[in-house]
């Protein structure tokens, strides 16, 4: 296995804690706040991160489902979330290789041109249907969550950098 | 260094399923296929309904911290804003008080003077009342939930109020909630009647205007229109009750270029933060029946001799 210098082995990834970690993402998205147009989305972000660290468990048809699910809560547009997370998951998982030999803030950067093409998606398709413009607001979107990009490796890499022999000076 | 320090089972190396590319292919084709299908035929209900149900019970999680931080906040509500909105309010039912009294005389004179001119009895609105949950988070769009659906016996196209006027239109019906399309949505238009001049048109739904959230279209350049006039609904529609306010005019806007006025209105109803409102029920099943259509087929060409 070939990983950049200095990067930790991890421990193997929990599917429960996968697919625990999108099902709180879809939650945290659902939570009424208001029709704001720059209110980060967290599902795509954490379906972005497992499709690059874990891309044969998370794929596009789990994006698409959780894209569904996105539209109908919304009351949006049938299939728009879905078509923004396939495109999304596809473009995670044909970088993934390329990704992890950087290091957390210059992936960041590198995600960023992702978001920007999922809000971008769903703009065009709504301005199409008839929809209205939800200002320039919306550029903030893609960049609140490339921001995020950082704190959700730390969050959900957390379990994987556990010891692997915990002791009583290592307890976790 | 113990096991289950790496994942030890390995990567398949043949079998890896479609590739990644043909997977985009195929969902990208079926998301192409259900916005279709959600536009222009309107048959991607079943579905909707299906996934709704199924997600009913997150978004009742999802809304536990929004309804704790609306009880905290009116628990930790200073007791000098309470007393000032209930002298708000006790001030509000004297001044309505007398009209409510005279409501009931007056509707019975109205039945009697009716009777007498022989004319069709006014129709009587059932109507359900409801909370709303949540604005919608899409902001292409302006809608809200509301916690009733088929279950309460809501059907979709019923006109939806709240205590100062019309504020949209259920239009998609789910088993336990709906989803209301507020009057300031850009693909929603209402007939509405100036209760000044009593003139007919219909306002637009223009949210993102400078001059208000509605528009009166196609009104013409000289039309009698001032700034504060009330729009009531008209009634034509078959759709809402006749008499509801709808909005006031804002502003009138007459351009030397253009044969219509620019009419700008704000709505009535509190559009951007209605808690309670009310459900009628549709009022065409109670209507008379259409006149018949004449036949629209075009008359058949003479042919000359």
């Amino acid at each position: 296995m070939i990983m950049r210098p200095g990067q930790q082995l991890l421990l193997p990834a929990n599917p429960v804690f996968i697919w625990g970690s999108l099902l709180l993402a879809l939650l945290m998205n659902m939570i009424p706040l208001g029709r704001v147009a720059w209110t980060p989305d967290l599902l795509a972000l954490v379906l972005v991160f497992w499709g690059v660290h874990q891309p044969l468990r998370v794929g596009i048809g789990a994006a698409f489902a959780f894209g569904l699910a996105m539209d109908v809560h919304q009351a949006a547009l049938l299939g728009q979330h879905a078509l923004a997370y396939t495109a999304l998951s596809y473009l995670a998982i044909t970088m993934h290789r390329r990704l992890l030999w950087f290091t957390v803030p210059s992936q960041a950067v590198q995600v960023l041109p992702l978001f920007v093409a999922a809000h971008a998606i769903e703009l065009a398709i709504r301005m199409m249907a008839g929809g209205i413009f939800p200002g320039v607001s919306l550029l903030l979107a893609p960049v609140i969550e490339s921001l995020l990009w950082p704190v959700v490796s730390i969050v959900l890499l957390a379990p994987q950098r556990r010891a692997p022999d915990p002791d009583e000076n290592r307890p976790l | 260094m113990p096991l289950g320090t790496l994942d030890r089972s390995p990567p398949p190396f043949f079998k890896q399923g479609p590739s990644a590319l043909s997977k985009l292919m195929v969902f990208s084709a079926i998301a192409l296929f259900l916005m279709v299908a959600d536009t222009r035929f309107r048959i991607s209900q079943p579905v909707r309904a299906v996934v709704a149900t199924v997600l009913y019970p997150l978004q009742w999680i999802a809304m536990r911290p929004v309804l704790a931080l609306r009880f905290g906040t009116g628990y930790f509500e200073s007791l000098s804003s309470a007393q000032a909105t209930e002298e708000a309010a006790r001030r509000k039912l004297a001044a309505q008080s007398l009209r409510a009294n005279q409501v009931e005389e007056l509707t019975l004179e109205n039945d009697r003077l009716r009777k007498l001119l022989q004319l069709r009895d006014r129709i009587n609105t059932p109507a359900t009342a409801a909370e709303v949950l949540y604005d919608t988070a899409d902001p292409y769009t302006r809608r809200v939930i509301i916690d009733k659906g088929l279950a309460h016996g809501i059907e979709p196209g019923s006109p939806v109020i709240d205590e100062s006027g019309v504020l949209g239109q259920v239009t998609r019906v789910y088993p336990l909630v709906s989803e209301v399309t507020l009057i300031t949505d850009r693909e929603q238009a209402i007939p509405v009647l100036n209760a000044r001049t009593g003139a007919r048109s219909v306002a637009f739904g223009d949210p993102t205007s400078k001059d208000g959230p509605l528009e009166l279209r196609f009104m013409a350049a000289n039309a009698d229109v001032q700034s504060g006039d009330l729009l009531t609904t008209s009634g034509v529609d078959g759709v809402y009750p006749p008499g509801l306010p709808v909005a006031r005019v804002l502003k009138i806007e007459r351009r030397p270029d253009s044969a219509f006025a620019h009419i700008g209105c704000a709505p009535q109803a509190l559009v951007e933060g209605a808690r309670h409102v009310m459900i009628l029920a549709k009022s065409g099943e109670r209507m008379p029946p259409r006149p018949h259509p004449e036949d629209t087929a075009p008359p058949l060409r003479k042919v000359p001799k």
